[in-house]
């Protein structure tokens, strides 16, 4: 049905040259960025800006480090359960094509499990989305688009994982590269300039005192 | 013509943590609500942290962001108009307090008081900022520009003040020095007596070496997003001290005061200043630790909380200091929840307190501190921030909380036992 070329093609050169597309995108980013003019903090330091930026990074798996986690602990669980998901869909985009004795049986079947709950979070936050006036007035076409492929993607891998079909293969490795292209454009970029604003934010509370202080607040 | 000037102007203040900002960093994910004291008080969808960056961050897409160059309508991104800019007045001024709760509480670290102050800095630039901070900023400046007018009255306020502070220390020799050259440290004020005299008291008390600037140490400038206003401001103290001499600057009890001289002065002049700088705070932190006052914490009995303003603790990084002066001086100290860097605003900071057009909007925004405060039983509020003294003391009278609003100075000045005075129980009335 589908030649060994076109699959092939699919699953390593269209990746590659998707992945490098995204590495070139992301890379003149970083440039334009790093090239902005940065108000460094120059006064004597009160606290540690190493231990701020490490706080800043490592805040997001410390629930009980910001209010708004605190608070909604379920919404720091869907974020959790989205984001692991998310990330095995990704792994698989590797481990499929270049450790294919890695995936037996029962990784794949682990790997559906845990991309699974996303799937239905997909849902849920476009729900939300939809639901609430304040999400609303914030979303754009892009974080529609955003969430859909997402959930999109999140289910090809499923089915490439539990179906045994080629096309389902091909059809996985092609919204893959399609998301590839698509991301650097797309608030999905928000990894990306975590990092940034994880060493800027972070590295001017450690600074100033106020991280990990943040921590302790009750 | 308005519009242009505040395009460059936000052109301008665009620097990296500003382009971080406006990227593509928020993730619309919507944490940031409830961190937000006006939408706790409003529910008004316009009124979350998200919402209000988000007027600004797609002004800024439409001519930073590849996509939303060639399809603006896919990032909602949009070209800055009048009108537009009309509502950033509210938004900038009104509705959002610079406070940071959303920052520490973004799990992506989206500074969106960055995004604020840009818009502060272009409405300032197209002359649409709140006339009353434009001309307190300037009020500040013209001070400076007059001072030897301005001198001869405040020494003579000054003198009038020495006699209370010798009564109250029942000390003939005890002074309120202006201008001394030499002094260990020059105390900034601010414009009210209640700045000047307590500070005075346990700088006697504890024989600092001390002088008194004759400037105050509030910046409107700051508050409008003008850094040039800001600089020149500061610039009156910097050069006030250096040709005093001092080993350390000393701001008064003053939330922007504080972070401006002691963090974004440095980075305004091109590295650190050179002489210390500290909030009074640290000083009588280190008074108590140090036992250079004699302090009976029996003379507070009342219950005591204390409000952590934004610029000293989320911005400035003091948290533990005002609170080990307090267990020193108060009997019984209950802690508001939340605190310290998740303390919630008050409501009338930026500058919001000196603007009576919005005064019914500052009110409602208060209404989660009223809450707190509330929960904590407490009858006395401490704050050392003059912002939230004037904006607390309105919610007081507004929610009726039956408060009694003071600094830590004053505090600590009822907690002062005479050197040589057995510490004694003083019954509060």
């Amino acid at each position: 049905m589908l030649s060994a070329g076109f699959v092939h093609f699919a699953e390593y050169e269209l990746q590659i040259i998707a992945l490098a597309w995204l590495a070139v995108m992301y890379a003149i980013k970083a440039f334009q960025l790093s090239h902005l003019n940065m108000p460094w903090e120059k006064a004597p330091a009160k606290g540690s800006p190493v231990s701020g930026v490490f706080h800043s990074y490592a805040a997001i798996f410390l629930p009980w480090s910001m209010e708004s986690s605190k608070k909604h602990f379920w919404r720091w669980v869907e974020f959790g359960a989205y984001h692991v998901g998310a990330g095995i869909a990704i792994l698989n985009t590797f481990t499929t094509p270049f450790a294919p004795g890695m995936m037996t049986g029962p990784v794949r079947l682990v790997f559906a499990i845990l991309i699974a709950p996303a799937v239905f979070l997909s849902v849920v936050k476009l729900a939300r989305r939809l639901a609430r006036p304040e999400m609303r007035l914030i979303s754009t076409p892009d974080d529609y688009f955003s969430l859909v492929s997402v959930g999109a993607y999140l289910l090809s891998a499923i089915v490439a994982l539990l179906v045994d079909s080629t096309v389902a293969r091909v059809v996985y490795f092609f919204i893959t590269a399609a998301f590839l292209f698509y991301v650097p454009f797309s608030k999905i970029s928000h990894y990306i300039y975590f990092l940034f604003a994880g060493m800027a934010t972070g590295s001017r509370y450690g600074r100033r005192g106020v991280r990990p202080q943040a921590g302790r607040a009750s | 013509m308005t519009v242009e000037v505040a395009t460059k102007e936000l052109e301008k203040k665009y620097n990296r943590l500003v382009g971080t900002a406006a990227s593509n960093l928020c993730a619309h994910c919507g944490w940031c609500m409830d961190a937000c004291h006006v939408y706790q008080a409003t529910h008004d969808p316009e009124a979350t942290p998200v919402a209000k960056a988000e007027r600004v961050r797609r002004v800024y897409k439409k001519s930073h962001d590849w996509m939303s160059k060639v399809f603006p309508f896919w990032t909602g991104a949009k070209p800055l108009t009048e009108e537009e800019l009309k509502k950033w007045v509210e938004v900038a001024f009104r509705d959002c307090t610079l406070c940071e709760r959303c920052v520490v509480n973004c799990p992506m670290g989206v500074e969106t008081p960055q995004l604020i102050a840009a818009a502060r800095s272009a409405l300032t630039a197209a002359g649409m900022a709140p006339e009353l901070l434009t001309q307190l900023a300037d009020m500040a400046i013209s001070r400076e520009e007059n001072a030897d007018l301005f001198r001869d009255f405040f020494l003579e306020q000054v003198k009038e003040m020495e006699k209370e502070l010798q009564a109250h220390l029942k000390d003939p020799e005890a002074r309120i020095p202006v201008g001394q050259e030499g002094a260990r440290i020059l105390y900034v004020p601010l414009s009210g007596a209640h700045t000047m005299l307590p500070p005075a008291i346990l700088f006697n008390s504890a024989h600092e070496s001390w002088t008194m600037s004759m400037f105050e140490a509030s910046n409107y400038g700051v508050f409008l997003g003008d850094t040039a206003r800001a600089k020149r401001i500061a610039e009156r103290i910097i050069n006030e001290a250096k040709r005093l001499k001092v080993e350390e600057m000393v701001l008064a009890e003053c939330g922007h005061a504080y972070s401006t001289m002691r963090w974004e002065a440095p980075k305004w002049f091109g590295g650190p200043l050179p002489f210390r700088v500290r909030s009074i705070l640290e000083v009588l932190d280190e008074y108590v630790r140090a036992g250079r006052l004699n302090l009976d914490a029996s003379c507070n009995r009342e219950p005591v909380t204390y409000h952590d303003s934004c610029n000293l603790g989320r911005k400035g990084g003091l948290f533990e200091e005002p609170r080990r002066v307090l267990e020193a001086v108060a009997q019984d100290f209950r802690e508001m929840t939340p605190n310290r860097a998740q303390s919630l605003c008050c409501g009338g900071g930026a500058g919001l307190v000196a603007i009576p057009e919005w005064a019914e909007a500052r009110i409602k925004a208060g209404k989660p501190k009223a809450d707190q405060i509330r929960q904590t039983g407490a009858s006395v509020v401490v704050m050392s921030c003059d912002n939230c003294r004037h904006q607390i003391s309105e919610l007081n009278e507004h929610y009726s909380l039956g408060i009694k609003v003071t600094s830590l100075a004053e505090l600590t000045v009822q907690a002062l036992v005479p050197a040589g005075v057995e510490k004694r129980v003083m019954v509060q009335t």
